[in-house]
């Protein structure tokens, strides 16, 4: 099939970009969008000119490298897919399909269309973890979880952090990342001891990051790629407001 | 055998040597810990749990990854599972039961100490990554779930849905957050590997690319762990990661880090075959399908007609007739050969005619869809996204692909290299799995060498070593500055008409066709007579376009494939030095007469070890295996 | 304590429980004038001992401060929310599977609403004053003016249609309130939902009824 592309190119963070129109003949239904995007600069750099820059890294949904507004969605049309699981047969001969990158404060341009979601390791870095050092664990068995729990936790767990939420949200918010890594650890009883301190730190360094707020459209989890839901951010909002009030009425 | 080679094992009996060695080794006074920097490249499951445990003991821990975020690494592709010696389900498992397992699965070509020390520590793991809060599969009553994995006799596998190696990275991931967080680890990410410094006959820094500003950084500290990760990318196609590489480990091995094994190479029997030219890689289907599906072609060769219309008495289950005991469950290894043995007699289906029917229909009818599809959901899911075909109506179409490479750079006991001050950790080294890795085996090793075994022999380096100071303004960093940047200069001198993919692709064809599932003697002289006829044209006809000093991924892609297009041969030359068959490693003269693989203990009951020379020159150093706790014998899986 | 009300989940939470707290003063204020339609001396006598109370003041005062919380944080989280992508797409698609016309709409609703209220309140508490006895108390003649100001066509339709804007604000805003505060449950989410449609269109719909039903009497 033939397809009109419409891509963002941008020289890098500071440069200004512009969307850039292309062809691109004998497009093959059974390509990925990502395999797509490799014979487009294939013939880029045939020609001498600069390939498209953009994220990919295990092209098996689960990385979490890959981005992409396709046609204005996150990850494209697709529910519960990511760019790289995405296929043209979903796509028809003749379209025109635009292509931008994930835009948010919190996500600079690298380049065309790849962006700098380091954000979220910082807001990780604020609580996203268990202080367990090496070598301190207890036998893995010693605490019993329910069930329910752990499966609750696992939900959450599956978040792989591509910044689809952010991408998606008509505020640019990062709650439902954030939410899911707080929820993971608020639903163990690993995650106890740092509970209120995690909340509060982790919220804070969201705020910081410039993310927006979350006015409840659940456009985050309509685009997520593994489904994480809204509960999560229930949850934080709960765990930020208990939190709060502990931290205060701590010794 | 070498002198050059020494494993460093400690003597007595094999329960004992971890401990003892472990009492045996220096230690860095707590204080003293602050005075040292380690450079630890890569963060996945090795380098990301190396990372955070060293900080946490107080070393000051710079760490690199060639992705933008550490918690994107490769190992976060796995999906089986871990094996741990727990023994929870009480049916017979024991660290000693894990040790013989892997010993056996390697083929008999790992060394015995280390692999008995991995099962030593993998009930740690489990423990130290359920306190990370990984939400590992649990039982109603609350307990930790296991489950039988790759034909193991014993349920000792522990797993996060279908997606362990994901929940376990992030485990470490999050523990490298907690050390950066209080600033004992430095993260640079987007960066690349692009020369290691030798300073004094020691690893003392390494020369990183910046992947978004093109700048050649210098980086000095004094030791240096490469946790970079397998190779199977030289086969243009495989499971790997698109930026996958060998090009970390490969600068080490130029400099000296002898290169162990490098032939052998695990195949995953059961992935998506390739659709198309354009294809730029495989996705792995679980191995737990080859527990319901059965797998067969047509009886008849050039046979055209769909599935559905090929009646039971014209169909060939190929592996139940042939393993009657095994069946459907015989190892990768031979469920891999097997596939492409009925491929090469014409009997492949599809349209490319590379793949096998992997079929649920009678599952399906015995148990119901509803079980079906609660064991195998999302699998047959994904299935669906990429073919656009309905496993439930029709049977998979799957073929073997490379997953997972075996070799590596040699490392002793300790993990550390033939360089000085160089560890090597994870599937970047040689040492475990020998000729063939276990299913649920490869988290259990990355997590071991970074958690359990590096926080104790590199402490025993640091305290036994006298190491000076070492700047980054030193000529070593010079040099080494020099040579990235000739090479990148290189890239953009040749000019030419063909992309780096061209090249990869090429190679990927000659590497798969000559030194893939089976070999002989004739392929691989044909692989060692093409690939440096194609390393020629690389270098005389790459186009790379774009600019050195900006985000550039066609650049990036040129110098992985150029170390590829070195290491393709070397591991050409190990399979045919390897005149016998050995796990994943199948020379087509070394086989019984129901053509399984045939082992030469009295020839070739060695690690191979190479030491680079030139291009294309190497010298074989062998260290010689030897088993005093278990018993050699054939696989047989009739 | 400044943290929480700089923090993006504590003005959430004040600007969730505000919007709660103004959906309960809807249902009270609807309760009242359900009786105009029914009982004219009723209606004017609970207006005159709700204003003479001298509580009034406190309550118009919480009302008003509740009122403008809640703007006021609207007002910042949507400043905030615009800077968050300073960079607008070039293209960009809802999913059809997350934002609905209701929430798509706050903004827009939220203002209307704000300035249907400073009309009404002009026109009603500020408007004119006539008076009625009943049983020798002498008190304000507010069914009258509300019957007086629905006989206009033009003021019927604006406050219709500001009670559409109203219905499709308390649509999003009531469920979405719980979800702020934390209430998100598999059990109860999807009645907090229904409930939520259904307070909207009562709400909204019975004051529309009120004014359509004075409109249709004619006048006073």
């Amino acid at each position: 099939m033939k397809l009109h592309l419409k891509i963002w190119r941008q020289k890098d963070t500071k440069a200004s970009g512009k969307i850039v129109s292309y062809e691109l003949n004998d497009v093959s239904p059974d390509m990925s969008f990502l395999e797509m995007l490799d014979v487009l600069n294939e013939q880029l750099v045939s020609k001498g000119e600069d390939p498209v820059a953009f994220d990919h890294d295990c092209r098996e949904g689960i990385c979490g490298m890959c981005s992409l507004m396709i046609n204005g969605q996150a990850h494209g049309p697709e529910a519960l897919t990511t760019t790289c699981q995405l296929h043209m047969r979903k796509f028809k001969d003749g379209d025109t399909i635009v292509i931008e990158p994930f835009r948010a404060r919190a996500f600079p341009i690298v380049k065309d269309l790849a962006v700098d979601r380091s954000a979220f390791d910082r807001v990780v870095q604020a609580g996203g973890y268990v202080s367990v050092n090496t070598g301190n664990a207890e036998d893995a068995n010693a605490i019993p979880i329910p069930k329910e729990n752990a499966d609750l936790a696992m939900d959450a767990a599956a978040c792989i952090g591509c910044g689809a939420c952010v991408a998606a949200c008509p505020n640019a918010a990062a709650m439902l990342f954030v939410s899911a890594k707080l929820s993971q650890f608020a639903l163990l009883p690993q995650g106890q001891p740092e509970r209120e301190r995690r909340a509060l730190r982790m919220v804070d360094q969201m705020d910081k990051e410039g993310f927006g707020n979350c006015t409840n459209h659940y456009e985050c989890m309509a685009s997520c790629p593994k489904g994480i839901d809204v509960e999560n951010i229930a949850r934080m909002n709960r765990e930020y407001g208990f939190a709060f009030v502990k931290a205060r009425s701590k010794p | 055998m070498s002198d050059r080679l020494n494993s460093q094992i400690p003597s007595g009996d094999i329960r004992q040597k971890w401990e003892q060695h472990k009492f045996d080794l220096k230690l860095v006074n707590p204080a003293n810990k602050r005075k040292f920097t380690i450079l630890v490249v890569g963060t996945g499951l090795a380098g990301g749990s190396a990372a955070a445990s060293l900080a946490e003991l107080g070393y000051n821990v710079l760490s690199f990854c060639i992705q933008d975020s550490p918690r994107r690494a490769h190992s976060i592709a796995a999906q089986g599972g871990i094996n741990a010696a727990k023994n929870y389900p009480n049916d017979g498992d024991s660290v000693w039961r894990l040790f013989y397992d892997t010993v056996k699965g390697g083929d008999y070509r790992s060394r015995e100490a280390n692999v008995y020390r991995l099962a030593q520590e993998s009930a740690n793991i489990i423990d130290q990554c359920t306190a990370q809060g990984v939400p590992f599969a649990r039982e109603y009553g609350g307990y930790l779930a296991n489950r039988s994995f790759g034909g193991a006799q014993v349920s000792r596998t522990f797993y996060a849905r279908g997606q362990t190696g994901q929940q376990l990275l992030l485990g470490a991931y999050s523990a490298m957050m907690k050390e950066v967080d209080r600033g004992k680890i430095k993260m640079f990410s987007r960066r690349e590997m692009v020369e290691l410094v030798v300073v004094d006959g020691k690893a003392r820094g390494v020369v990183m690319r910046n992947l978004v500003t093109g700048e050649l950084e210098r980086y000095a500290g004094d030791a240096v762990l490469l946790c970079t990760g397998g190779y199977g990318n030289v086969y243009y196609l495989s499971t790997n990661a698109m930026a996958s590489n060998c090009s970390a480990a490969w600068r080490a091995h130029k400099l000296g880090a002898f290169f162990a094994n490098p032939c052998f190479t695990q195949i995953h029997p059961t992935c998506i075959p390739v659709s198309g030219h354009y294809q730029s890689k495989l996705t792995l289907m679980s191995e737990s399908l080859r527990n319901d599906g059965r797998v067969w072609v047509p009886k008849k060769a050039g046979d055209t007609r769909a599935p559905e219309d090929i009646p039971q008495d014209e169909r060939d289950y190929y592996l139940e007739r042939k393993y009657p005991s095994f069946g459907n469950l015989v190892p990768r290894d031979v469920a891999s050969r097997n596939a492409k043995q009925a491929c090469d007699d014409g009997r492949g289906v599809g349209k490319s005619k590379l793949a096998v029917y992997l079929d649920f229909k009678d599952a399906i009818q015995r148990d119901g869809r509803e079980t079906i599809e609660a064991k195998y959901g999302n699998l047959f899911e994904m299935y669906n996204r990429i073919t656009d075909e309905d496993p439930y109506v029709s049977p998979m179409r799957i073929y073997p692909a490379v997953h997972y490479t075996m070799g590596g750079l040699w490392v002793d006991y300790n993990l550390m290299s033939t360089i000085p001050g160089l560890f090597v950790l994870g599937e970047a080294n040689f040492s475990d799995h020998g000729a063939n890795r276990l299913g649920a085996s490869a988290l259990m090793q990355g997590l071991a060498d970074g958690y359990f075994v590096i926080p104790y022999t590199l402490g025993g380096y640091l305290a036994s070593s006298k190491l000076g100071k070492v700047a980054v303004e030193n000529e070593a960093f010079s040099a080494a500055v020099g040579r990235a940047q000739d090479r990148i200069d290189k890239f953009f001198a040749a000019k030419g008409s063909k992309t780096v993919d061209h090249f990869h692709k090429e190679l990927g064809r000659i590497m798969w066709d000559y030194v893939g599932m089976a070999r002989n003697e004739e392929g691989l002289k044909t692989a060692l007579v093409e690939i440096p006829k194609l390393r020629e044209a690389f270098w005389s006809d790459l186009r790379v376009s774009g600019e050195a000093n900006n985000f550039n991924p066609e650049l990036e892609k040129a110098g992985r494939v150029a170390d590829f297009l070195e290491l393709g041969e070397l591991m050409a030359k190990d399979a045919l030095e390897r005149r016998e068959s050995c796990g994943g490693h199948f020379r087509e003269e070394s086989q019984t007469e129901e053509n399984e693989a045939k082992r030469d203990d009295t020839n070739f009951s060695h690690v191979s070890a190479w030491e680079f020379k030139s291009v294309g020159q190497y010298e074989l150093h062998k260290e010689a295996l030897k088993f005093e706790n278990v018993k050699l014998t054939q696989r047989s899986y009739k | 304590m400044a943290s929480y009300f700089s923090s993006s989940i504590g003005r959430k939470h004040i600007l969730a429980f505000t919007g709660l707290a103004l959906c309960g003063f809807l249902v009270t204020h609807l309760a009242a004038n359900l009786l105009i339609p029914f009982n004219p001396q009723a209606f004017n006598t609970y207006s005159y001992k709700l204003i003479t109370n001298p509580l009034i003041y406190v309550a118009e005062v919480g009302l008003v401060g509740l009122f403008l919380v809640h703007v006021a944080l609207a007002f910042w989280l949507n400043f905030e929310n615009r800077a968050a992508r300073p960079q607008r797409y070039v293209s960009k698609k809802n999913t059809g599977r997350g934002t609905t016309p209701s929430s798509a709409t706050m903004v827009i609703t939220g203002l209307v609403t704000l300035v249907f209220l400073v009309l009404h309140v002009m026109n009603i508490k500020f408007g004119a004053h006539y008076t009625v006895t009943y049983d020798g108390v002498e008190m304000r003649d507010l069914h009258r003016l509300v019957l007086e100001y629905f006989s206009s066509l033009p003021n019927v339709i604006w406050y219709v249609v500001a009670h559409v804007a109203l219905a499709l604000h308390t649509c999003h805003g009531f469920q979405s309130a719980f979800q702020s505060l934390g209430f998100n449950h598999p059990r109860y989410t999807a009645c907090v939902k229904a409930l939520g449609k259904l307070y909207a269109v009562a709400i909204a719909g019975g004051f529309a009824f009120i004014a359509i039903w004075a409109y249709g009497r004619g006048g006073v």
